[in-house]
C-alpha cells in the first residue's frame, strides 16, 4: 500500500514539475500579477465603493481561470503519454494502469490548486489593501467547495480524453462547464415551461451534468460582510456542516463516476 | 535454481482489428526463456516480435495463449517487478533532468532514497552518461536519450532485461558500450531477451536464437546449432533462406 501511494506522489510530481517547468504555471502568476495592479488602481482612484466589484471580478475570474487551466491540463495528459510513448517505461515498472491514472489525476489536480493559491494570495492581499474584510469562515469553506469542483472537472476531463481526441475532449468539457454554470440557473424557469418529454430531458440532464455552480459560493463571500460607517456586520454565515457533507458527497459521487469510467476505459486499453 | 522459465509464452496470438477485419500480428507464437539465457527474437519487420514484446509487458492482451513472466500472469505487478524494459522508441520526459527521470524511474520500482541517490550515478556511468545527470533530457541527442533509455531498464537492477530493439538509436560507439554491459550482466547471471535486426549484434551475445516470420517462429534453436546450419552461407544467408521458404 506504501509503495502504491509513493507510485501515486511520484507521478503527480512529475506532472507538477512539468506544469511548472514548462511555464504554464508563470503566466498564471502574471495574470495574478495583473490583478493585483487592477485592484490597487481601485484604491488609486479612491473608488473604495467599487471594492465589492472588484472582488466579485476576482474570485469569478479565479475559479473561471482554474476551471479551464483544470480542462487544459487534464485533456492532454492520457493522449500525450500514448502519443509520445512515454507510458511505455512507466508501465513497464511495477505500475498498475490504476496508480498510473490516479497519479496524472492527483498531479492535474495538484497544479491546479498551487495556481488557485496563488490566485487566493492575491485575492486576499486586495481585499486587505482595500479594507474590504470576508467572513473567514465562509472564504475558506468557498475554497474547499471550488476544490471539489476542480476534482469533478478533472475527472470528467480525463474520462472525455479517454473516448476522444484531446481537442474534442477540450471542446466538449468546455461546453459542460459552461453548461453546468448556466444550466442550473436557468432550470427552475425552464422547467415550468416544458412538455413532459422536455422536463425529462432537463432532469437527465440534471443528473448527467455536475452541477459545478452549487461548489461555487463566491456570491456570498462576497457579499459576506457589510461595512457601513465603520461598523461591520456579518450578512452569511459559514454553511452547516451537513449541507457541506452534502456537497462532498455530490462531488465525491461525480468523481467515482468518470474517474471509474477512465479507469474502465484505460483497463484494457492496448498501447 | 528457479525451475521456472523466466519467459513463457505459450501458444500466443494477438490481432489487430483493422478495416479489412482482424490481423494475426501473433498466430500461435510459443517458447522459452530460461533463468541466465541471454535470447534473441529476430525476424523481419511486422514479424510480431513487438507484439509479442509487448504482450510481455501488458501493453496489449493476447487473443488467446498464456504469456508468463516468473511465473506469474504478463502484465501484472508482480511481474513487472523484477524486469528492465528498453522500448523501441520512445521519449523521455523533456522537462526533467536525466538523474531526476533515473529517481522517477528507480522510486517507481520500490528504490528508496538512499539506493536511488547510489544507483543513479552507477548506471549513468554504466551507459556513458558520466556527469551528464544534470542536464535537462531536451538538451540530450538521440543517442543521448537511447542510453538514458537503456540506464532507466537497469536502474534497478533486474534479474531480466527486455530490449526492443537492442541497439536502436544508438552510434557504433555506442552499440559497443551497450554489448559490454550487456555481457558483463549475463556473465552475472542477469537474463536477457531482445528482439534485433542486427544479426551480428545477435551472434555476439546470445545462447540462443528464436525467430518469427508472419507472426509463426520459423525456427527456435541454440547458437552454436545456428551456426552450424549457417556454415558455409552466413547467419544472414541462412535466415533468409528460412524467411523466403516460409513467405
Amino acid at each position: 500500500m506504501k509503495q502504491r501511494l509513493r507510485n501515486i506522489w511520484l507521478l503527480a510530481w512529475t506532472l507538477m514539475l512539468e506544469a511548472w517547468r514548462r511555464r504554464e504555471i508563470y503566466i498564471i502568476v502574471a495574470v495574478t500579477v495583473a490583478l493585483i495592479a487592477g485592484l490597487r488602481m481601485v484604491h488609486f482612484f479612491d473608488l473604495e465603493g467599487l471594492g465589492k466589484f472588484y472582488r466579485e471580478i476576482c474570485l469569478k475570474t479565479m475559479n473561471l481561470t482554474t476551471g479551464l487551466t483544470v480542462i487544459f491540463l487534464a485533456a492532454r495528459q492520457l493522449p500525450r503519454e500514448f502519443t509520445n510513448r512515454t507510458i511505455y517505461p512507466l508501465l513497464a515498472k511495477p505500475v498498475s494502469r490504476m496508480e498510473f491514472l490516479l497519479g496524472k489525476y492527483c498531479g492535474v489536480l495538484a497544479a491546479s490548486v498551487f495556481c488557485y493559491a496563488l490566485f487566493l494570495g492575491v485575492f486576499l492581499a486586495g481585499s486587505l489593501s482595500l479594507h474590504a474584510p470576508v467572513q473567514m469562515g465562509l472564504f475558506l469553506q468557498s475554497i474547499y467547495l471550488q476544490i471539489v469542483a476542480f476534482a469533478v472537472l478533472a475527472a470528467l476531463v480525463f474520462m472525455l480524453s479517454m473516448l476522444m481526441t484531446p481537442e474534442g475532449a477540450v471542446t466538449l468539457a468546455l461546453i459542460l462547464f459552461v453548461a453546468s454554470q448556466v444550466l442550473m440557473n436557468l432550470m427552475d424557469t425552464l422547467y415550468d415551461f416544458m412538455s413532459e418529454p422536455g422536463r425529462v430531458a432537463l432532469l437527465v440532464l440534471h443528473f448527467v451534468i455536475p452541477q459545478l455552480t452549487l461548489f461555487d459560493l463566491s456570491s456570498k463571500v462576497i457579499n459576506s460582510v457589510d461595512v457601513q460607517k465603520g461598523v461591520t456586520r456579518v450578512v452569511w454565515e459559514p454553511l452547516a456542516a451537513g449541507t457541506m457533507g452534502t456537497l462532498t458527497l455530490y462531488g465525491a459521487v461525480y468523481i467515482v463516476l468518470f474517474l471509474g469510467g477512465a479507469y474502465l476505459l484505460f483497463r484494457r486499453k492496448p498501447l | 535454481m528457479d525451475p521456472k522459465p523466466v519467459i513463457l509464452v505459450q501458444d500466443l496470438v494477438v490481432e489487430y482489428k483493422t478495416v479489412k477485419g482482424f490481423l494475426h500480428a501473433v498466430d500461435g507464437v510459443s517458447f522459452t526463456v530460461q533463468p541466465g539465457e541471454c535470447v534473441g527474437f529476430i525476424g523481419p519487420n511486422g514479424a510480431g516480435k513487438s507484439s509479442t514484446i509487448k504482450t510481455l509487458m501488458g501493453f496489449i492482451f493476447a487473443k488467446s495463449g498464456i504469456v508468463e513472466v516468473f511465473g506469474e500472469p504478463a502484465g501484472t505487478v508482480a511481474s513487472k517487478r523484477r524486469i528492465g524494459y528498453l522500448p523501441e522508441v520512445t521519449l523521455y520526459y523533456p522537462f526533467l533532468k536525466g538523474r531526476e527521470l533515473l529517481e522517477l524511474y528507480g522510486g517507481l520500482h520500490g528504490l528508496s532514497r538512499a539506493q536511488l541517490a547510489e544507483q543513479v550515478p552507477k548506471v549513468l556511468a554504466m551507459v556513458g552518461l558520466d556527469g551528464m545527470g544534470d542536464r535537462q533530457i531536451k538538451n540530450y541527442s538521440k543517442g543521448m536519450q537511447q542510453r538514458l533509455g537503456i540506464a532507466q531498464a537497469l536502474i534497478a537492477e533486474p534479474e531480466c532485461l527486455i530490449f526492443d530493439e537492442l541497439s536502436s538509436g544508438l552510434d557504433p560507439v555506442g552499440r559497443y558500450d551497450l554489448r559490454k554491459v550487456l555481457l558483463d550482466l549475463k556473465a552475472h547471471g542477469v537474463t536477457i531477451f531482445f528482439s534485433s535486426h542486427e544479426l551480428y549484434e545477435v551472434e555476439a551475445l546470445c545462447d540462443r536464437v528464436v525467430a518469427i516470420h508472419q507472426g509463426r517462429v520459423l525456427f527456435d534453436l541454440p547458437l552454436a546449432e545456428l551456426q552450424e546450419r549457417a556454415t558455409g552461407v552466413g547467419l544472414e544467408n541462412y535466415f533468409m533462406a528460412e524467411v523466403r521458404r516460409r513467405s
